[in-house]
C-alpha cells in the first residue's frame, strides 16, 4: 500500500507526459515542444560551454546577493529582536516597505551603481533581506521567557544568554526563512537578467524568445527549474543537519 | 520613555529624508541621477492630476487583482480538497512541493506565445505564482482541523456538507489569510516584473520608460506609487482578516 501510494504521483506525472507527447505527435503549436524534444535539446545543450557560462553568470549574481542579504537580515533581525531601541528605530521602516515589490528599485540601482553585476547583486540582496529579517526578529521574540529566567537564575551573562538560549530558539525560524530567500534570489536574478543583462539564464531565455529559438527557451527553463529545485533541497538538507534536535516542520 | 519610543522612527525617517535632500543639493551627483525631493513630489503630483497616469494604476491593479482572485478561488478549493482527502494529497502534494522553489517567471516567455503579449499572459503568471502559497497554507490548515471538533460535529449528526461549512472552513480561514498575505505582495511583484519585461502599459512599464529617458525623478515617483499600492493591498488583507476572523487576533502582525 505504501509503495502504491509513493508511486501514485509518479504514475500521474508519467500519464501527463504521455498525453503531452501524444498531443505533440498529433501536432501542437510551434512554441510547445514535446517532452522528448525538450529532453533532447537539453542534453544537447549540456554538451556546450555556452550553457555553463550562463549558469555561472547567473549563480555569480544570485548567490552573493543571497549571502549578503540573508546575513544582514539575520544580523539586524537578531539585533532588533534583542535591543528595544534598535527595534523601535528600524522595524517601522522594514515593516512598512515589506509588501513593496523590491524589483522596482532595479532601474534606480542601475542608474546609481551601474548597469553591471553590482546593481543586480544589490537588488537580490535587498529582496533576500526582508524574509530573513522578519523571521529572525520573530524567532528572538518567541524565545520562551522561562528559559531566559532560568538562565538568569543560574548566573548567565547577557552574552551567554544570547548565544545559548536566544540564538538556538531563533535558529529554526531563520533556517525556514533561508528557504524563502533562496527561492526569491532566483526569481529576482531571473527577472533582473530578463530586464537587462549580457549573460545569464534570464538573458538566454529573452534572446531565445526574441529570435524564436524555442529550443533554447526550454533549455533555459529546464536549467533554472533544476537549479531552483536543487538549491531548495540543499537548504532543506542543511536545515535538518544543523538543527537535528528540532522536529521537522510541516510543509 | 514612551514619547521617545514613539518619536524614534520618525526621527529615523526624517534624518534619512534630510540626508537625501542634502546629498541631492550638494552638487556631488548630477540631479539627473539623484533628484531632490521637490522634483520627486512634483512628479508624484502629476500622477494624480493626469488621467493617463491613473489609468496606468488601474491597468496594473486589474492584472494583479485578477490573477490573485483566480488563484484564491482555485487555491482554496484545491487546498481544502488536498487537506481533507489523502488520495488527492498523495497525487498533488509532490507536484506542489517539487515545483515550489522553481521560478515560475521562467514560463513567462512561453506564456507570451500561448496567451499573447497583452494582459492575459500577465494574469496567468500572477495566478500561477499566487496559487502556491494559497494552496500550501490552505492545505496545511484543512489538514490540522481539531479532531475533537470534527468528532463532536459527527456525533451531533452533522452531514458532510454541514461539517465542511461549519467546522472545516472556519478552522481553515486563518490559514487561508496567511496564504493571502504571502500571495498579495507576490501578485504585485509579478505584475511589475512582467510589465517591466514585456508591456506597453502599467506601472512596471512606466518605470522602464522613465529609466530609458533618464527621468530618475519620475522613476522614483512611480516607485513610491507602487510601494503605496503594495502597502495598501497588504493592509486591506489584514483589515478583511480581522473582520472575518474576529475570534482570533493576529498577534504576530506589527505596525
Amino acid at each position: 500500500m505504501a509503495a502504491a501510494k509513493a508511486s501514485l504521483p509518479l504514475l500521474a506525472l508519467l500519464a501527463v507526459l504521455a498525453v503531452w507527447q501524444l498531443a505533440a505527435l498529433r501536432g501542437l503549436p510551434e512554441y510547445v515542444l514535446s517532452p522528448v524534444q525538450i529532453t533532447r535539446h537539453f542534453l544537447q545543450a549540456l554538451g556546450t560551454a555556452e550553457l555553463y557560462e550562463n549558469i555561472w553568470a547567473s549563480l555569480a549574481r544570485s548567490l552573493p546577493g543571497f549571502a549578503i542579504g540573508s546575513f544582514l537580515g539575520a544580523a539586524l533581525g537578531l539585533a532588533a529582536g534583542t535591543a528595544r531601541w534598535f527595534e523601535r528605530m528600524l522595524s517601522p521602516a522594514v515593516f512598512l516597505t515589506y509588501p513593496v515589490p523590491k524589483i522596482v528599485m532595479l532601474p534606480i540601482f542601475m542608474i546609481w551603481f551601474g548597469i553591471g553585476d553590482l546593481s543586480k547583486v544589490l537588488i537580490i540582496a535587498l529582496a533576500c533581506f526582508y524574509p530573513v529579517f522578519i523571521n529572525a526578529y520573530y524567532g528572538v521574540r518567541q524565545t520562551r521567557t522561562i528559559l531566559v529566567w532560568s538562565a538568569l537564575n543560574m548566573g548567565a551573562t547577557p552574552a551567554q544568554i544570547f548565544r545559548r538560549v536566544v540564538l538556538p530558539s531563533a535558529a529554526p525560524m531563520i533556517m525556514a526563512s533561508l528557504r524563502v530567500s533562496l527561492a526569491l534570489s532566483f526569481i529576482v536574478m531571473f527577472a533582473a537578467e530578463m530586464i537587462n543583462a549580457r549573460s545569464g539564464l534570464g538573458q538566454l531565455i529573452r534572446i531565445a524568445e526574441n529570435s524564436l529559438r524555442f529550443d533554447l527557451m526550454y533549455v533555459s527553463l529546464v536549467t533554472i527549474a533544476i537549479l531552483g529545485y536543487a538549491g531548495d533541497r540543499l537548504v532543506r538538507l542543511a536545515h535538518s543537519r544543523l538543527l537535528a534536535w528540532q522536529q521537522p516542520a510541516v510543509a | 520613555m514612551r514619547f521617545f519610543d514613539r518619536i524614534l522612527p520618525l526621527v529615523f525617517v526624517g534624518t534619512a529624508l534630510v540626508i537625501w535632500e542634502a546629498a541631492a543639493r550638494s552638487g556631488l551627483w548630477s540631479p539627473l541621477l539623484f533628484p531632490s525631493l521637490e522634483k520627486i513630489f512634483r512628479e508624484l503630483g502629476l500622477f494624480f492630476t493626469k488621467t493617463e497616469m491613473l489609468l496606468e494604476i488601474q491597468v496594473s491593479l486589474e492584472r494583479a487583482l485578477g490573477g490573485f482572485a483566480l488563484a484564491a478561488a482555485v487555491g482554496i478549493l484545491l487546498g481544502i480538497v488536498m487537506g481533507r482527502s489523502r488520495f488527492v494529497a498523495a497525487l498533488l502534494d509532490p507536484l506542489f512541493s517539487g515545483t515550489y522553489a522553481v521560478p515560475k517567471l521562467a514560463l513567462f516567455p512561453i506564456f507570451i506565445f500561448v496567451f499573447g503579449i497583452g494582459s492575459l499572459s500577465k494574469v496567468a503568471l500572477v495566478f500561477l505564482e499566487c496559487l502556491y502559497p494559497i494552496v500550501i497554507m490552505t492545505c496545511a490548515g484543512a489538514r490540522e482541523v481539531n479532531r475533537a471538533l470534527l468528532w463532536s460535529a459527527q456525533n451531533m449528526g452533522a452531514s458532510r456538507t454541514a461539517i465542511l461549512r461549519r467546522v472545516v472552513i472556519p478552522a481553515t480561514t486563518p490559514f487561508i489569510f496567511a496564504g493571502f498575505r504571502v500571495a498579495v505582495p507576490v501578485a504585485m511583484i509579478v505584475v511589475v516584473i512582467t510589465e517591466m519585461v514585456a508591456s506597453a502599459d502599467g506601472l512596471g512599464y512606466q518605470v522602464i520608460y522613465a529609466m530609458s529617458s533618464l527621468r530618475t525623478d519620475r522613476m522614483l515617483a512611480v516607485v513610491i506609487v507602487i510601494a503605496a499600492l503594495g502597502y495598501a493591498l497588504d493592509k486591506a488583507v489584514v483589515l478583511l482578516r480581522d473582520r472575518l476572523i474576529y475570534w482570533e487576533k493576529l498577534d504576530t502582525y506589527y505596525v
